[in-house]
């Protein structure tokens, strides 16, 4: 699928702007983004529920509606609500009977973990188990793209953890999933690919290690005794430790560290070694020290500050 | 071919579904012919209702026919949909292959089948309790033309379901649902109706509803006038439904 210059204002707020992506065969790929970030709307635009106000949306080279119609696409809204007053085996069946490329009934209950629950009406479920009826739906043909919308929300850790195991059941079977998520971690674990979305632009596009790299990737963290610090130099600690490689990000606050009065240093680096090494060649000893990679998180976080920082 | 297997399916869904809701099974298939009984009380088929022609129970039992077909097809369906609207199943059925007008037909549909025996009940106590007695063609004739008649009210349920939402749908729907009915002269001959009130009745969809099956009662055609009106009618209803429909679905 992909969009080509695709932008979607709701009266004055451009909730998609300009988003130009494509999407391969395969992938799995998670859409991240903070709440208003525009990821709904544009998972709207891809499955035809909303017209872009300018651009194109194609979907298998078609238009995302016709595509849904060849059953090439099975979807999983966060708005999408389920028929009440039936079971979830009389829901899913219809789901199957309206795929143009169904699967079995008995199938798609037991890859959504939801055979137990098979024979209970829809409206007695409880949100995490309502989520999987609903990924039920979305997956109850042979579809060459799932798309997922904030798949997960409502489910207690370990259902998170099934879900996922499931879903990449799917991935396996070599259909590309797009799936919408604010749980970072998740977009970490699960996806091939990360769409970092913010005020409705593709802010970074990768895999989840080049976005964190791109954010500055590790972090180090170390204590700096007075009585290492070298005395002999004019600068104080902070002023020398800003001449280190690869920085892009520094906290020196004063602190006891254990062995006598000293500073605990903070910082993150794209390229630790080096950083560390310069820090020896600065005739520096540092101690307690600590190299840890940067969560996805913290990169989402680097990322959309700058570009909040660049707009201002 | 696959959308009419889908449609199918989709019916099918929906009919199990009500036939499984005992209120509305309540209202729309026991009530009308309860209705029956106690308007026809102890009538006996020798009263004549105004110049109809028709006995009371023979007129009213085409009333409460023609009500009980309307009570199921609009009252359910009106409040089914803004419910459905509401929840996001819609938009979810958007997601299928499902084709647009699917939805709106299988409800259509759905409600056709729950309406025909609403009608069955009230022609059963007509015959058996109320002693009336007409052709057997007639009987056919009567139940296909409230049957067909009904459509026009089911798109008209789909319209309302379609164009108002959350709390306003029940009153909406039964202020049009209990105003068609009495207005119409499903409860009550509009003869006696002031003549301003009745030239007003002659135009609703629900007085040519009820005038087909009273001129198959009296054995005659169904007025060309009446027909085309619900005709006409129904295009209406169906036209603002399949359009609100589009509107609603496709949020621009």
């Amino acid at each position: 699928m992909s969009f080509q210059q695709v932008t979607k204002a709701y009266g004055e707020v451009l909730a998609v702007d300009g988003l130009t992506l494509d999407l391969h065969p395969g992938e799995t790929v998670a859409l991240l983004g903070p709440n208003g970030a525009g990821k709904s709307s544009t998972l709207d635009l891809l499955l035809g529920l909303r017209r872009p106000d300018s651009g194109t949306v194609r979907v298998f080279g078609t238009t995302p509606r016709d595509a849904i119609a060849a059953g090439r696409v099975g979807a999983m809204l966060q708005s999408g609500g389920l028929m009440g007053e039936v079971t979830v085996r009389e829901l899913v069946r219809l789901a199957c009977e309206l795929h143009p490329r169904p699967y079995r009934v008995s199938d798609v209950l037991a890859a959504a973990d939801i055979t137990r629950i098979a024979d209970r009406k829809v409206d007695k479920l409880s949100g995490g188990q309502e989520q999987r009826v609903r990924f039920a739906l979305a997956t109850a043909g042979a579809s060459d793209l799932i798309v997922l919308d904030e798949p997960t929300t409502g489910m207690d850790v370990t259902a998170r953890q099934a879900f996922w195991a499931t879903m990449r059941d799917q991935a396996d079977r070599g259909r590309a999933v797009l799936f919408a998520t604010h749980y970072l971690e998740e977009a970490d674990a699960v996806a091939d690919r990360v769409l970092v979305l913010h005020r409705g632009r593709l802010l970074a596009d990768g895999t989840a290690a080049e976005i964190k790299a791109r954010a500055g990737a590790r972090k180090v963290a170390f204590d700096l005794l007075d009585a290492d610090a070298g005395s002999a130099s004019r600068h104080s600690p902070e002023q020398r430790l800003r001449e280190l490689p690869f920085l892009t990000e520094l906290t020196v606050s004063r602190g006891g560290a254990g062995a006598g009065p000293g500073h605990t240093v903070r910082l993150q680096s794209t390229d630790a070694d080096a950083t560390v090494h310069a820090l020896y060649g600065l005739g520096l000893h540092p101690r307690n020290l600590e190299v840890a990679g940067l969560g996805l998180e913290q990169a989402f976080v680097a990322i959309t500050a700058a570009e909040e920082a660049r707009t201002a | 071919m696959t959308t009419h297997k889908g449609m199918g399916a989709l019916v099918r869904l929906e009919v199990r579904r009500a036939l499984r809701n005992k209120k509305f099974l309540f209202f729309s298939v026991i009530y009308p012919g309860l209705l029956f009984l106690i308007v026809a009380g102890g009538a006996d088929t020798t009263t004549e209702v105004g110049d109809s022609g028709l006995g009371l129970p023979a007129f009213m039992m085409v009333s409460m026919a023609s009500f009980g077909a309307l009570t199921a097809v609009l009252v359910g369906n009106s409040e089914r949909i803004a419910k459905e609207r509401e929840s996001g199943w819609v938009r979810q059925l958007r997601l299928t292959s499902l084709p647009g007008r699917g939805y709106v037909l299988a409800k259509t549909a759905s409600a056709a089948v729950v309406s025909l025996p609403s009608i069955v009940v009230v022609f059963v106590t007509g015959a058996v309790v109320k002693d009336v007695r007409l052709d057997a063609w007639q009987w056919l004739a009567l139940m296909a033309a409230i049957w067909a008649g009904s459509l026009c009210f089911a798109a008209l349920g789909v319209a309302i379901g379609y164009c108002v939402t959350g709390d306003a749908v029940r009153p909406v729907t039964m202020i049009v649902y209990f105003g068609l009915s009495l207005l119409g002269g499903l409860w009550m001959p509009t003869t006696t109706f002031p003549s301003w009130l009745r030239s007003l009745a002659d135009w609703l969809p629900t007085h040519a509803y009820a005038a087909l099956g009273r001129a198959i009662e009296l054995g005659d055609a169904p007025h060309v006038r009446d027909i085309v009106l619900l005709v006409a009618y129904f295009l209406l209803f169906a036209g603002g439904a399949a359009w609100l429909y589009r509107k609603d679905t496709l949020k621009t």
